[in-house]
């Protein structure tokens, strides 16, 4: 029957023509009580979320597996140490831009923000350019003001109600220019040991910085799971209007999910500087659609609600372990990217199946 | 550094100047036969009324942000301003600002040292100039079949042997290795034509090298991000084998040098191009070999001393060598023994003379 | 406002009233929706609404809520006047809705739809406490004596369970307000099943022992049943008060239209004799859902098709249109053979479909009528590649005024039309295309009320007469036996019976019922 059973009903559709032909009382109509025409649609559908992450999790396997089955050297310890290593800056972006996807917005400040705070994180911790020797407190305050960025790009886009693609573009541009301005020409080198172990000291083989990503990710979680944000969030992302009708202050709580996750941008961006030992404007190239592509891996529908940090982590992973397979399997650079392009596109295909609405209709 | 140059040097710059002054002076008098009218391979601008304009992708990088603070030297050093220009890797934003550009004040009296985005973007500048009348030099990127013997205005377009840097930072390589070991590549972005010959340079130099082995080439976008991710996946595959890293850039080679940090990895010689300030201190260090320099704020300011002369006068056009109109600039490969006099750079004054603006030329463009 | 004093229930009737509509107004562009409506709700009754589509009910609740600001008039809550700013606004003075588009946020937990933006001990610290939140809900759930349980997903329930939580969720108003409060029901059955129809009827009982209801809907007899008193709205006003204990659906007919609707609704008469050839001929058509179907229309003949939900008979309609991929089987539309890989190719070989999901697959509610007018058939007010507006309206007010369809003007947003009316705007895109050959009607008058229903069988009839044939899916069996020529009854995607239904012959409903079941 109803076979089609949409899982990703669309917002406040009804389910399924559930009329039966039962004589239901009209006027004039006389017919008695009918029989009791027992509905098929008494049976729950399963969440699909489950389905939905179930497909992802197969696209990983996926990958994983034929990766195993041709190199062996994708299936050292020391590899899976590297994947998660070369993940870790990602995860933490993902799991920022989960926030603003789960509202059903879309944020392409990456490499603004990130190329700001990673010019901040580097001139405020000991450097090559300047006295300053904040360590971590610099740090903090830039992940204060990647939770900065995000906030003016959430009330930008709430209180003068400019669509979110727009207001994070231009606190993209914003962003660079600062970066910029900050870079002066020379690209502070990063002194700081603190900041420097991040990337190269290892505990049980993995680096400082994937334990924070994973400490990271796990806060992530947490606020999705155990905050008003995070579950106004996914509410908001659900059904709007009806969020908004039953009184809860809509705009303050978009702005504050887009504050969470400028604030995981900031951390990403010093997680980068670590990484890369110094302050590089364009830190943040491209990190906005990856982010969102491993988003959309992990089954966080861009159009909202859906899905959420640990969905994402596994598009993370997706990623990951292509960029990595690929190399490991000896698959030549000419056509390593067209090749990346298909296995991303098939992901999201497979991920996404079991939401695709009956009509096909995709925006 | 070449920002800190110009407050640290300003009394020397200015000694330069006046010396450039005179020497202007002394040459503008032999070629000055001047015509009327705003047109012709030579001009008869009024020093003061010439405007110098510089224009590169964007100023995030070290390498144009160098190029831009040449041009602030020369400019400074004539008396005048440099006007800036970055357009963010974006060519139609280019294209705009050369418009705009051409289309205030006297176009004649103008000079455009440009860094066109691809070899496609020359074309229309170089017709919007000579349309123009302004004076126009360009570097990097130009068609093959784009001459710039066959324009009046377009004094010349200079840029680099990318297989001799590659050749050169591969030999310094392979010695560094003592002359036999495992190397990994790191390319840049595989369709521009600096990727394609600097590998192609590589090549040449392997050939040489019959006891290095290429154990794998892979793109990592001319990114530092990226070459540390691809960097580090390479030696999870090869360990110990890999005993170099060649990269096409020195961001590339930077990330490499941080892989090979994270890594633990000890005794890896790693290698690259354009020689940034970042570069240049790992050199110093040790944790970099080599790098080769185009020499950023030369290339700044030697477009607008070239477009300067021309303007006053002081250089005839028509007169330069046609193996100079479009000629690959000298390089100079940079490792530990002499890093310290490009760590600490300086801009000789002299080398901006109307007559020593081709002093840098290795010869012509072949034509392929 | 703490005169809350307990009322003992058969003291109801005497008692001031808990809400009061006094003169309230309010004008939309061209239209006068409440034009001094009075009326009174007294606690622990049920009060009916009942009008017709425009009459109304709707700007009337939304006006309750604080969705919409009345022009003039005033609301009095327990004696005091209140000018509600919102939805939160009226429930902090005791007035919930549950409405008639749900209105539970379908991907999170029951218990937070329930508590949602009112989350109370079940937010501690910024943290939510999901043991808190579940049992908070679980008091709400218990009070209707529903047994989902808090921590479900939303989406995963059944759709007349979701309308038991957006009950429980009005209800936990009651410890918010410390009164008893008032709860809007705005056509709550209209896609529920007569079981399911009794359980709501049971909790609307059980609700009445701790608040006020006020019950909206355009099934008649449910009202009266359901109402200890019931007021009939006509043109923004009330134009009777009435106990239902005095007067039968038919009386209400009249009341509502001002005229004798039981035997002029489905427009009998004009059923008219199909006198064409076989237009539609399906030879074992198979998709999901639906088992080796075989049948055949012929031009000028109305068929309906009666069967239970999950007998395939959407599918069916879906397939025909070229909706349900992988459906395989000989269709022939004239002798010719009909594609059923596309929706396009159907329109273009003269199939129209008018869908029962009205606000998602019917209409697109921000456009204009003009363009869900002509939507469908671009073509025939295009001048080359650009569409003709001096055309365009042309031919949409020839059919505004032909359909008799209610709306300021042709740019008017269709959104902001009733139901019936939006459904004419839907009938009015295919009937304007001159090569209509079949039209698939999927639950055509659902959650219309008497009138426009009556005005959309006229429509059918017209269109049966000039040939066209259709394919009906009914709201109920009686419209589908009265509307139809011959009757297909389907089961488990097999068809079980086909009876004829010319006009004074009718058959038996409960033959069909049988042939159903």
């Amino acid at each position: 029957m109803a076979g089609d059973t949409t899982p990703h009903a669309p917002t406040r559709s009804l389910e399924p023509a559930p009329l039966a032909d039962a004589p239901a009382p009209g006027a004039g109509g006389g017919n008695g009580d009918a029989p009791g025409t027992t509905s098929g649609r008494a049976r729950a559908t399963r969440s699909a979320d489950v389905v939905q992450t179930r497909a992802s999790l197969i696209a990983l396997a996926v990958l994983v597996v034929v990766f195993a089955a041709i190199s062996p050297q994708f299936r050292t310890v020391g590899n899976l140490q590297q994947i998660i290593d070369a993940a870790a800056v990602l995860a933490v972006l993902a799991t920022g831009i989960t926030f603003v996807l789960l509202l059903g917005a879309i944020d392409l400040s990456l490499p603004g923000v990130i190329g700001a705070c990673a010019m901040t994180v580097s001139l405020l911790v000991a450097n090559s350019r300047n006295t300053q020797d904040l360590g971590l407190l610099g740090i903090g305050l830039t992940i204060l003001l990647g939770a900065g960025f995000g906030l003016l790009s959430g009330v930008l886009s709430t209180r003068l109600r400019i669509p979110t693609f727009m207001t994070t573009l231009g606190m993209s541009a914003i962003g660079l220019g600062i970066a910029t301005i900050l870079f002066a020409g020379v690209r502070p080198v990063v002194l700081d040991e603190g900041l420097g172990a991040w990337a190269a000291h290892r505990i049980g083989g993995f680096t400082v910085m994937s334990l924070l990503a994973v400490a990271a990710v796990a806060l992530g979680w947490a606020i999705q799971r155990w905050t008003r944000i995070g579950r106004y969030a996914a509410a908001i992302g659900g059904a709007e209007d009806i969020v908004l009708l039953s009184g809860v202050p809509v705009a303050r709580y978009k702005t504050l999910a887009f504050g969470v996750a400028g604030a995981f941008y900031g951390l990403g961006a010093v997680m980068l500087t670590a990484r890369l030992g110094s302050g590089v404007v364009e830190a943040g190239a491209g990190t906005d659609f990856a982010a969102i592509t491993a988003a959309v891996i992990g089954g966080t529908l861009l159009s909202g609600g859906r899905g959420g940090v640990l969905q994402s982590m596994i598009g993370v992973l997706a990623l990951t372990v292509l960029a990595n397979g690929l190399i490991l399997t000896g698959v030549s650079p000419y056509v390593q990217q067209a090749v990346q392009g298909v296995i991303v596109v098939l992901a999201v295909a497979v991920a996404t199946w079991p939401v695709r609405r009956r009509l096909g209709v995709v925006k | 550094m070449a920002a800190r140059m110009n407050r640290t040097r300003g009394t020397a710059l200015i000694g330069s100047v006046v010396v450039a002054l005179a020497l202007s002076a002394c040459g503008g008098e032999s070629s000055a036969e001047a015509e009327g009218e705003g047109s012709g391979s030579t001009g008869n601008c009024a020093p003061e009324d010439i405007t110098l304009v510089g224009q590169v992708r964007n100023q995030t990088n070290p390498y144009e942000a160098a190029w831009l603070a040449g041009g602030d030297a020369f400019a400074e050093s004539v008396g005048l301003e440099q006007q800036k220009l970055t357009y963010d890797g974006d060519s139609q934003q280019q294209q705009e600002q050369i418009r705009q550009v051409l289309a205030s004040g006297d176009a004649s009296c103008t000079v455009i040292n440009a860094l066109p985005n691809g070899d496609s973007d020359t074309t229309p500048i170089v017709n919007a100039a000579d349309s123009a009348d302004a004076w126009l030099v360009t570097q990097w990127n130009k068609p093959a079949d784009l001459d710039p013997t066959e324009y009046e205005r377009w004094i010349a377009h200079l840029t680099y042997d990318g297989v001799e840097s590659g050749y050169q930072i591969a030999k310094a390589l392979f010695e560094e290795m003592g002359g036999s070991g495992g190397v990994i590549a790191l390319q840049g972005i595989l369709d521009t034509a600096a990727a394609q010959d600097r590998f192609l340079g590589l090549q040449k130099a392997l050939e040489e090298y019959p006891d290095i082995e290429l154990l794998d080439d892979q793109t990592a976008d001319f990114d530092r991000a990226t070459a540390l991710e691809v960097t580090r996946t390479l030696l999870t595959q090869h360990g110990d084998k890999v005993g170099g890293v060649w990269a096409a850039n020195d961001d590339m080679a930077l990330g490499a040098v941080q892989a090979l940090e994270a890594a633990g990895v000890d005794g890896v010689a790693v290698a690259g191009i354009d020689a940034v300030p970042e570069a240049l201190e790992a050199i110093a260090d040790g944790s970099m070999t080599a790098t080769v320099s185009s020499d950023g704020p030369w290339q700044g300011a030697v477009g607008l001393a070239m477009g300067y002369c021309a303007a006053t006068g002081e250089l005839d056009v028509a007169s330069i060598d046609a193996d100079d109109r479009a000629f690959f600039a000298e390089q100079f490969l940079i490792t530990e023994d002499n890093v310290q006099e490009f760590s600490d750079p300086q801009l000789d004054m002299s080398e901006f003379d109307c007559d020593s603006l081709f002093s840098r030329a290795t010869g012509p463009i072949a034509a392929s | 406002m703490s005169n809350h004093a307990p009322i003992a229930p058969d003291a109801s009737r005497s008692t001031a009233p808990v809400l009061a509509v006094r003169g309230l107004t309010k004008r939309y562009p061209g239209v006068l929706a409440l034009d001094g409506m009075v009326l009174e709700v007294r606690p622990r009754e049920v009060v009916g609404l009942i009008g017709e589509n425009g009459a109304g009910k709707s700007t009337l609740l939304k006006s309750l809520v604080g969705l919409a600001q009345p022009d003039s008039g005033s609301i009095v809550v327990r004696g005091e006047e209140v000018r509600l700013r919102g939805v939160a606004h009226a429930a902090s003075v005791g007035i919930g809705m549950v409405f008639q588009e749900q209105s539970l946020v379908p991907n999170i937990s029951v218990a937070e739809n329930i508590l949602l933006g009112a989350e109370g001990a079940g937010v501690r610290g910024g943290l939510f406490r999901w043991h808190r939140m579940a049992e908070l809900a679980q008091v709400q759930l218990d009070k209707i004596g529903s047994a989902v349980s808090p921590r479900a997903r939303t989406d995963s329930l059944t759709f007349a369970q979701r309308q038991m939580v957006e009950v429980a969720k009005v209800l936990a108003l009651e410890e918010r307000t410390a009164h008893e409060p008032v709860v809007l029901l705005d056509e709550p059955t209209s896609v529920l099943e007569r079981e399911e129809v009794e359980t709501l009827f049971a909790q609307v009982r059980r609700l009445r022992e701790r608040a006020s209801v006020v019950f909206v809907s355009h099934r008649l007899d449910e009202v009266l049943e359901i109402s200890d008193r019931v007021y009939v709205l006509r043109n923004g006003r009330v134009v009777a008060e009435v106990d239902p204990a005095e007067v039968d659906a038919t009386d209400l007919h009249h009341l509502l239209v001002g005229r004798e609707s039981t035997g002029s609704h489905y427009h009998d008469d004009a059923q008219q004799e199909p006198a064409g050839d076989v237009r539609l001929s399906v030879r074992e058509l198979q998709t999901a859902g639906c088992d080796k179907v075989s049948f055949e229309i012929r031009s000028g003949e109305v068929l309906g098709v009666a069967g239970v939900q999950g007998s395939g008979r959407e599918e069916l309609c879906r397939a025909l249109f070229g909706a349900m991929p992988g459906a395989r089987g000989q269709v022939l539309l004239d002798g010719r053979p009909l594609r059923l890989d596309s929706p396009r190719a159907a329109v273009l070989a003269g199939v129209g479909y008018v869908p029962s999901e009205r606000r998602t697959e019917g209409v697109v509610s921000s456009m204009s009528v003009t363009e869900n007018l002509s939507m469908a058939h671009v073509g025939t007010v295009c001048r080359g590649p650009l569409i003709d507006g001096r055309r365009e309206r042309e031919l949409v007010d020839t059919w505004v005024r032909r359909l008799g369809i209610r709306t300021p003007s042709g740019d008017t947003a269709i959104g902001t039309l009733s139901g019936g009316n939006q459904q004419k705007v839907v009938l009015a895109r295919w009937m304007v295309s001159e090569g209509l050959r079949l039209l698939i009607l999927d639950h055509p008058t659902r959650g219309l009320d008497v009138g426009a229903k009556s005005e959309v069988y006229e429509l059918i009839r017209e269109l049966a007469a000039s040939g066209c044939a259709v394919l009906l899916l009914s709201d109920t069996l009686e419209e589908a036996l009265a509307m139809s020529h011959r009757v297909l009854v389907m089961k488990d995607g097999r068809i079980t019976a086909c009876l004829d239904a010319p006009r004074g012959g009718k058959p038996d409903p409960v033959a069909i019922m049988e042939a159903m079941v």
